[in-house]
């Protein structure tokens, strides 16, 4: 029982961590229907942003988030609005131009890391609390913790302010919500740099975590991809749950069937909803085409 | 995905005949390299890479130029290729030159297993789709030790001889290459021309409407992943002999197989015939030249390189060079 418990817990904070890097890319997604293949490669930069605060000016993760997020904010202006703003209707191009991104922001960092693993490993990842008798990495709880406050802010941003409401309408029909006076450019750069700057988040909170290398966003994008398509399209509380589903499979399964095949789980978690519900779980029916045949 | 200009799909079919004139003429012109530089054995390999990456790219542009169905899933059927043909010449000393045959066999099979849940997606659904199934195939190699010798990979003992398709002179390899290189570019040529090219052609166009004009498409798609899969399968067995060492990061990464293949299309222009070649005799030496250059003082320099041009092609070299190089003739023919 304590193994199981003990398990459950571990795939709940995992789950917590692919919920912090899902949301910002189904933002992207639902929004303004771009697949960032770069979005995992956006945390990784984030994450030696953080480093570099911390090594350069003693600033720690939790303080170096309020500034990251806001340069990561910036730096999804620019990347829509010089590269992807000009790809709007071409899908085909918009995958090379994030996998290019992807390409060279990973070899950017290998150039100037020469390849060298740092790690903000110390203080804040040894320290660990008792939650009901079970020991549980803190750097990880505030992760989740901060999965759970974001996906409930935005869920209240884009439920609540008339900015959300875009969104949401830009979600339903792109051209309706044009003719009701939505200025669709501007709410996909917002929702761009807004899914950036979510990126920056999870990037500073996951530092303590993880050794850093050029390469770590492929951890993070494939199972992001999986949550997407498990979750729903531009559901925010389906990444939310998502990845909180994707962390306990991918849990346990590692210790139940064998480490080695927690990546094929979701391949399996992937044809299931994909055959079974391309929509995704929480998504809207449909979502997945309609975006496609309207730019077609 | 993105609506054809008119002159890329209505251009009236040109005779066979000439089609064939200017194929032969494209495959004669990259040959000329081969037969300026067969006895250096560096540029003899790097032209051997770029023949088996030409043919590569030719046949995934076959389902991702040809039918809009972007794959980033054929390094899948690559590996399985390699892994077939290495095991079968191995383990029941099965020559490469028929061992080739089950290898993309196989790979056919597998590609229609995992593309008749998946073609239900459209453009970048199906993109990702196929990108986590190449994810996830990786692990699974990793994992079955057995077959493609887990993490350590598989290493082909040299024997050289015409039987075991391993030579001693790189050339050997380089025309190998070649042959295959021609063999899918003239299926391409035939695909053009079929039923089944203009089907696919239709699919991409506009998918509803291939739909409401009669077009089977799932059945379309299938065919030509079928085609697409069967050549790519072809090419990972010629990559294993060539390379003998097969382990599957190498063989699954997404910037140096499955995704370079697209990218290839696109440089020399997606649902081009000629387009991969020219592609491919492009970036393959680039490639090589900037790993030289900068790869040793600054680690990842040349892929640096790569991902920009990869975006700015994107941007503003959608057509690819053949394409630019169609436009730029035409305004020069219409100015006179």
């Amino acid at each position: 029982m304590q193994t199981f418990l003990d398990i459950l817990l571990s795939g709940i904070l995992l789950g917590g961590i692919y919920s912090l890097v899902s949301i910002g890319l189904n933002l992207i997604f639902g929004v303004v229907r771009i697949v960032n293949f770069a979005q995992g490669e956006l945390v990784m930069l984030a994450m030696y942003a953080t480093y570099f605060c911390f090594a350069k000016f003693g600033i720690g993760p939790y303080y170096a988030v309020f500034l990251v997020a806001p340069l990561m904010f910036g730096l999804g202006l620019v990347v829509q609005r010089l590269i992807l703003q000009p790809l709007q209707n071409e899908p085909m191009m918009q995958i090379f131009a994030t996998f290019g991104l992807l390409i060279l922001f990973e070899n950017a960092v290998l150039a100037i890391t020469r390849g060298e693993g740092y790690s903000l490993a110390g203080s804040y990842s040894r320290a660990v609390i008792d939650i009901f008798g079970l020991k549980a990495s803190l750097s990880r709880v505030i992760v989740f913790l901060a999965a759970t406050a974001i996906a409930a802010a935005l869920m209240l941003f884009l439920q609540r302010t008339m900015a959300g409401k875009a969104i949401r309408a830009v979600i339903q029909d792109r051209q309706s919500a044009r003719l009701m006076g939505i200025n669709v450019a501007r709410t996909y750069l917002l929702t761009f740099a807004l899914g950036c700057a979510l990126a920056g988040v999870a990037g500073a909170l996951l530092a303590p975590i993880y050794t850093l290398s050029p390469y770590i966003g492929g951890n993070f994008i494939l199972a992001a991809f999986a949550v997407v398509v498990l979750g729903g399209l531009g559901s925010v509380p389906g990444a939310y749950l998502g990845g909180l589903a994707v962390g306990l499979m991918e849990s346990f399964a590692g210790y139940y069937v064998d480490p080695a095949l927690k990546q094929a789980i979701w391949f399996i978690i992937f044809v299931a909803v994909l055959v079974l519900r391309p929509s995704g779980l929480m998504g809207q029916a449909g979502a997945e085409e309609v975006g496609l045949r309207e730019q077609s | 995905m993105r609506a054809p200009t008119p002159n890329e799909t209505a251009r009236p079919p040109r005779s066979l005949g000439a089609a064939l004139a200017q194929v032969a003429g494209l495959l004669v012109l990259s040959a000329v390299p081969l037969a300026l530089t067969w006895s250096n054995p560096y540029w003899v390999n790097i032209l051997a890479t770029a023949y088996l990456f030409a043919a590569l790219a030719a046949a995934w542009n076959i389902i991702g130029g040809f039918g809009g169905q972007f794959s980033l899933g054929h390094g899948v059927f690559f590996a399985i290729g390699a892994y077939t043909v290495a095991r079968l010449y191995l383990d029941l000393g099965l020559t490469p030159w028929l061992g080739v045959f089950p290898a993309a066999a196989l790979a056919t099979a597998v590609a229609l297993l995992i593309s008749w849940p998946t073609f239900r997606l459209r453009g970048p659904f199906f993109a990702i789709a196929t990108m986590a199934i190449n994810e996830a195939c990786a692990a699974l190699a990793n994992y079955s030790d057995r077959i493609t010798g887990g993490p350590r990979g598989i290493l082909v003992p040299f024997r050289a001889g015409l039987a075991n398709m391993i030579f001693i002179e790189r050339w050997k390899y380089a025309a190998l290459m070649f042959g295959f290189m021609s063999v899918v570019v003239l299926t391409t040529v035939w695909l053009r021309r079929a039923r089944l090219g203009h089907y696919l052609m239709a699919v991409r166009a506009d998918e509803d409407a291939a739909a409401a004009a009669g077009i089977d498409v799932l059945k379309a798609k299938l065919q030509g992943m079928a085609l697409s899969a069967f050549l790519t399968g072809i090419g990972g067995g010629l990559f294993a002999m060539y390379t003998r060492v097969l382990d599957p990061p190498s063989l699954f990464a997404l910037p140096d197989i499955g995704v370079k293949f697209a990218l290839i299309a696109l440089i020399g222009g997606i649902g081009t015939i000629i387009g991969p070649v020219v592609g491919a005799l492009l970036i393959v030496p680039l490639e090589n030249f900037l790993r030289g250059a900068i790869g040793g003082d600054v680690p990842g320099g040349h892929l640096i390189v790569l991902g920009a041009v990869l975006v700015i092609a994107a941007l503003f070299l959608k057509r690819g060079v053949v394409g630019a190089v169609m436009a730029a003739a035409r305004r020069f023919g219409g100015a006179r």
